[in-house]
């Protein structure tokens, strides 16, 4: 219960600070408050869609970076002539702030949740996309000899047991980042979900509203964290990192 | 090889992008008697309560017109998503409007947005100061800073015309760029010595016991149109009779709102958070139909004077 106490005391700061004064209550309002809020805002159908095209948007957008990574990357890594060939444009690429693609994203699809997607898939993408490069280059020299010895399918049983623990990380990291982008992108362009509703409270001067849908965006956070997490053990099941991890 | 697969992609991306954003206005008209769909940009301020009451009246469906209200963060993401005709209207100020054609977008107003009240010390806008500030006019604003929500927009243009009538010197005043919704905060801290706030962040100031020390829109002139609404040339050449009945139905909300205050206050608590009793004390902007033509030239005219504008605008070219 030990990562428990950190949240309990970070809650008990956000009440106290407010209530002594420390911070005008006006514009941070105590966690109480804001729970209220919350509860209040729980009850209105726009809270619900926008909370549905806040996870639409970083699932699909997920999917699609997972799914590209996987592929892309396996390609790459598997031949060593492209890997070259690609390493530097990778490397040009990757450190490019989605956000930066915001003018394009919107000059392109407007105020849609296309324009989100653009810059969720694209910060997601890398995460995979890195990842699996390492996971394939991290290939056992003995198990590769094995496998061609006997010559069995490579990426079924050589490329995709050796990448899977790192895919299983890509992913991880990039659940995290697709959700960041996907508030980001509904807050600065303005499409549809909870960054967009975040934008309106703000604009009304609703600040404990405001805190509240913030407060949500973490929640969804540390769901897909853990949803990731279990898929991860599962499909790992049989990896000694994960292994490990059960008591004897 | 692969070196030029995301040059690829992006080009298919943009070609995608274009081929979509060029299709868009030219899709043909729909058979008599059916809506046609139209989006509008909006931003999520009391300004445009007349679209959405003229809505809800049914103003629009009585034109066949099928109306779409697109809540955008700014003005600065509506106007190329009216360019590239993903909207077919935005509103936007005029200042914006009028930098973006210099900038030689294809802009044209097509109706009257928000206008400021004229009544000195009862606008929707104030230039405002701290309970215990010593400043007491805009002239003592020499040397101190002034938060303004974008810097080199109607609101600096506004501030400095303050300045000037109360007999101040505008360059010697300081801007700072500070998103409304933190400056009531950021004036309470002594961040910023003035700020210049819209409702309801005006409320919130007074409600923190700052004072109004100048209304900065009733300054710059008389009925100051602050705000309009615009499409692209380019719609208004291919379906100038869908233009001509947005602008009908547009006028006829900005006049149905502005003499039935009560109702557009009740249609801003349905697109806005703002608390209740902020909205029944809020002071609103005027609803003319018609542009104040003389004050977008006194606009352009600042905003020239200023370095806004590199050179002369000729508004008859923005304006219908």
């Amino acid at each position: 219960m030990k990562p428990l106490l950190g949240l309990a005391v970070f809650g008990a700061l956000w009440e106290l600070a407010p209530r002594l004064g420390v911070v005008p209550a006006q514009w941070a309002p105590p966690l109480s408050r804001v729970v209220r809020t919350l509860l209040a805002e729980a009850r209105e159908p726009r809270f619900w869609s926008a909370v549905g095209d806040t996870l639409v948007t970083w699932a699909l957008g997920l999917g699609i970076a997972v799914a590209a990574g996987i592929v892309v990357g396996v390609v790459i890594g598997a031949v060593p002539v492209l890997r070259t060939a690609t390493a530097s444009t990778i490397e040009f690429l990757r450190p490019i702030p989605s956000v930066a693609l915001i003018p394009l994203a919107v000059v392109l699809y407007g105020v849609t949740m296309t324009s989100t997607l653009v810059l969720v898939v694209y910060a997601s993408f890398w995460q995979v996309l890195i990842q699996v490069l390492h996971g394939v280059a991290d290939v056992d020299p003995v198990a590769r000899d094995t496998a061609s010895v006997y010559r069995l399918p490579k990426i079924r049983y050589l490329y995709w047991p050796t990448a899977l623990p790192y895919v299983a990380t890509g992913v991880r990291l990039a659940a995290s980042v697709a959700l960041i982008l996907a508030v980001t992108g509904e807050l600065v362009i303005g499409s549809p979900g909870l960054g967009q509703q975040i934008a309106v409270a703000q604009s009304s001067g609703a600040v404990s509203l405001m805190y509240a849908l913030v407060l949500v965006t973490g929640l969804i956070g540390v769901g897909a964290n853990i949803l990731a997490r279990f898929a991860e053990r599962r499909a790992l099941a049989w990896h000694p990192s994960v292994r490990r991890e059960v008591p004897a | 090889m692969r070196r030029h697969l995301a040059a690829l992609a992006l080009l298919t991306l943009l070609a995608a992008g274009s081929a979509c954003s060029s299709s868009s206005p030219n899709t043909p008209a729909p058979a008599p008697g059916q809506p046609e769909k139209v989006t509008v940009g909006v931003i999520p301020i009391l300004d445009v309560a007349p679209i959405y009451l003229g809505k809800q009246k049914g103003f629009f469906s009585k034109r066949s017109i099928e109306l779409e209200l697109t809540l955008a963060s700014g003005g600065a993401a509506i106007v190329p998503a009216v360019v590239s005709g993903q909207y077919q209207f935005g509103f936007s100020n005029v200042i914006s409007l009028l930098l973006a054609t210099s900038n030689g977008l294809p802009l044209k107003v097509v109706c009257n947005g928000n206008n400021s009240t004229g009544v000195d010390g009862s606008d929707f806008a104030a230039l405002m100061v701290k309970a215990d500030s010593p400043i007491k006019t805009p002239a003592d604003l020499a040397g101190k800073t002034v938060a303004a929500n974008t810097l080199k927009n109607i609101v600096d243009t506004s501030v400095r015309a303050s300045v000037r009538k109360a007999g101040g010197d505008p360059k010697a005043v300081k801007f700072v760029e500070l998103p409304f919704p933190q400056q009531p905060a950021a004036l309470q801290a002594g961040q910023v010595d003035a700020v210049f706030v819209v409702e309801p962040f005006q409320q919130a100031v007074l409600a923190q016991g700052g004072r109004k020390i100048a209304s900065s829109y009733v300054d710059t002139a008389p009925n100051l149109t602050v705000a309009l609404y615009f499409a692209s040339q380019q719609l208004i050449a291919s379906k100038p009779d869908l233009v001509k009945r947005f602008t009908e139905a547009m006028k006829e909300s900005l006049a149905y709102a502005d003499g039935h205050p009560d109702e557009a206050r009740a249609i801003i608590g349905t697109y806005t958070q703002i608390a209740p009793d902020v909205i029944a004390k809020m002071t609103l902007p005027k609803w003319p139909a018609e542009i104040d033509r003389k004050s977008v030239q006194t606009l352009a005219d600042l905003a020239l004077s200023d370095g806004l504008l590199t050179k002369t605008a000729d508004i008859n070219t923005l304006l219908p």
